[in-house]
């Protein structure tokens, strides 16, 4: 009889004790699918800013309440119109578009804002910038805003800015972004970012 | 309240709701910066506006409604929208800026900003209204600037008739179109211009015309100096804003601002349906319309009298009527015109309203013009969202007496 509430009760232990290490596996597996989620969309926020608000501030995104079909539509006409996106930003940029501003959210949808970068550290690189990188690096991130030959456009004239003679200004400036310039600090490294700088540097007047 | 049905909500705390960091950053810059500066040196968009931001840049701005209460609405309160946003000022200096007319015409014309002094000086009081206006209140949402109630205003316009214009360089006998262009350009050379066109026979009625004052005053930057074209009974999107080519054509404009955007579909069509080009055209003549400027939506009033007013305007015709319902739209009671009825401008009426009870109320307006139409309670759904034209609501509280 002991015996047999001895062995009943070490039976329950060991469900508990199972269905508790469950517990903590299924909340560690949420709380990590989360931060992922999280991070994820950080990410795209920065794409947003980076690649979106080039022709238009992103409000114009934001107010919209389109189903996914619809999200791919107007991407892809962005991208048609010289959103510069490659195929794996433009499927995580619908993505996230088509979680957040769907015909069912409501009239406030706040995802969690993505942190502005702050000084990282070793944030100064060592090595000289390489233009040829530079140039690359440029027309993909900067062109859209400061045009061909950093001749200026919606951002303004980079070609013989002064800003190039301050290496520390230009690279806070380009790292925490301005006024209508998103930030790069976590989009480029900072060795692209004094690439770039090296690249426009060269640009005769 | 919804952020969303509240067009009164302030631009602060608009910002401080929406998503946040970044979002607020890219909206909240240097707008008068980005949007160039009118030769006084102001800045374009005045640091204190009060119209509801819809888009920073290019800058897309709304009135709220109680400005309606006055006939014409002041041009720093006027609607903006803008595809690109104003050029550059130099471009569009009266010195530098040139208007040039020229294919299916016997003498092309280039002409300076003093030029246009010699022809006759005309005026037009006329509304001028986006249309997209409403488009927030189609379900399902559009894609598009979510307009709600202000993509509206009625403004004295005054410059020279276009037909003046066209006469003087005569037109061949197989011009259909005028094609319209501003100096406003995009940010990069791969989005399309905002290239429109006019069928020959608005561009010439004697109404149309190229306006280079609004309200008696030199046209503002943001609303398309020196000069623009004014279509009255039109939707704004052939009030083309910068103006510096016209071009007399067989055709359409092609392009996507004329081919593919602002069209509407001829046949009633349901959400996600395929349309065929042919059963889509362009967006013309304005719809009968009004709205309640006063009271305000979400305003206590005391009970017993409350005085509701607010416009109403139609197209090509004339309003004949405006009726109030204070029953969710089951009865409905005349409003009494008020003010001058005239051509294109629009109508004020007041409506007294004897409160019973307290509580929540829901005020609807809807105006009937001379052809018979009358404001729906909700517009049919289109791709585009344009012309919402459903019964105005606001909902107030009644306070106990
Ligand atoms: C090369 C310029 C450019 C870039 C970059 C760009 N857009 Fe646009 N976008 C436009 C233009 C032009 C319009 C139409 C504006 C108008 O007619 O007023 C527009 C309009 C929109 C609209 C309103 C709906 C519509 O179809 O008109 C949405 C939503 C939008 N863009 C989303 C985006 C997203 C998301 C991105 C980033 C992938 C992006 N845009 C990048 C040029 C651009
Ligand atoms: C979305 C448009 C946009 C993009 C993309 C963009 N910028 Fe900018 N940039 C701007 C604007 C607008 C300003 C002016 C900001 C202000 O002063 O308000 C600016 C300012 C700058 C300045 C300061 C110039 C000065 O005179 O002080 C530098 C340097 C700069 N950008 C570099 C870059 C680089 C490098 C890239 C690419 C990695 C880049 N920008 C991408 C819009 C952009």
């Amino acid at each position: 009889m002991n015996d047999r509430r001895a062995r009943l009760y070490s039976g329950h232990l060991f469900v508990l004790i199972l269905a508790a290490l469950w517990l903590a596996f299924l909340t560690t597996g949420r709380a990590q699918e989360q931060t992922t989620r999280q991070t994820a969309d950080q990410q795209t926020q920065r794409l947003l800013a980076a690649r979106c608000a080039v022709c238009h501030s992103t409000d114009l995104i934001q107010q919209q309440r389109l189903p996914r079909d619809r999200w791919e539509a107007t991407v892809k006409k962005m991208v048609h119109w010289g959103a510069q996106l490659d195929a794996t930003e433009e499927a995580m940029l619908v993505a996230y578009l088509a979680t957040y501003f769907h015909p069912e959210a409501g009239p406030v949808v706040a995802p969690p804002a993505a942190p502005r970068s702050g000084e990282e550290p070793g944030a100064a690189p060592n090595q000289p910038g390489v233009p040829a990188r530079g140039a690359a690096l440029y027309k993909h991130n900067c062109l859209p805003c400061h045009g061909e030959a950093g001749r200026g456009g919606m951002g303004p004239k980079l070609a013989r800015n002064p800003i190039l003679s301050q290496e520390d200004r230009f690279r806070a400036t380009v790292r925490q972004g301005r006024g209508a310039m998103p930030p790069w600090g976590d989009v480029l490294r900072p060795q692209e970012i004094v690439d770039i700088r090296a690249w426009l540097t060269t640009i005769p007047d | 309240m919804s952020q969303k049905n509240d067009p009164l909500i302030s631009r602060r705390s608009f910002l401080a709701r929406a998503a946040g960091g970044a979002a607020v950053a890219l909206t909240a810059g240097p707008i008068g910066l980005l949007l160039g500066r009118a030769e006084s040196g102001e800045p374009a968009v005045p640091a204190q506006d009060s119209r509801i931001v819809r888009v920073a840049r290019p800058y897309d701005a709304e009135t709220r409604v109680h400005e309606f209460l006055s006939w014409l609405t002041p041009n720093d309160r006027f609607f903006v929208r803008s595809h690109f946003g104003p050029p550059p000022p130099d471009q569009i200096d009266k010195a530098a800026w040139r208007l040039t007319l020229s294919g299916l015409v016997d003498h092309p014309l280039t002409l300076t900003f003093d030029d246009l002094s010699k022809f006759e000086e005309v005026s037009v009081t006329s509304v001028v209204q986006c249309s997209g206006n409403g488009r927030a209140f189609h379900r399902p949402q559009a894609p598009g600037v979510q307009w709600e109630r202000g993509a509206v205003g009625n403004a004295r316009w005054t410059g020279i008739r276009l037909r003046d214009l066209l006469r003087r360089a005569g037109l061949k006998p197989n011009a259909r179109h005028l094609q319209l262009q501003g100096a406003d350009r995009p940010v990069a050379a791969t989005v399309p211009l905002f290239v429109r066109s006019l069928p020959i026979e608005k561009a010439l009625h004697p109404d149309t015309i190229l306006a280079y004052q609004m309200n008696g005053a030199p046209l503002p930057l943001l609303h398309g100096a020196p000069l623009r074209l004014i279509t009255p009974g039109w939707m704004a999107d052939s009030c083309v804003k910068w103006l510096t080519d016209l071009t007399v054509q067989a055709e359409e404009a092609q392009g996507y601002y004329m081919q593919t955007a602002y069209r509407y579909p001829i046949r009633p069509v349901r959400p996600g349906e395929v349309i065929a080009p042919q059963d889509l055209k362009p967006v013309e003549a304005m719809i009968v319309k009004s709205l309640i400027a006063q009271p305000q939506q979400g305003a206590t009033l005391p009970s017993g009298n409350v005085m509701v007013q607010g416009v109403a305007w139609t197209g090509e015709g004339r309003i004949m009527k405006v009726e109030v319902s204070t029953d969710e739209g089951r009865t409905w009671e005349p409003a009494r015109l008020v003010g001058d009825d005239v051509p294109y401008a629009w109508r004020q009426w007041q409506f007294l309203w004897q409160t019973r009870g307290s509580g929540l109320r829901t005020i609807h307006c809807r105006a009937t013009d001379d052809r018979g139409q009358v404001q729906p309670m909700t517009s049919p759904w289109n791709p585009g969202g344009f012309l919402w034209n459903g019964a105005d609501r606001v909902r107030v509280r009644i306070k106990e007496a």
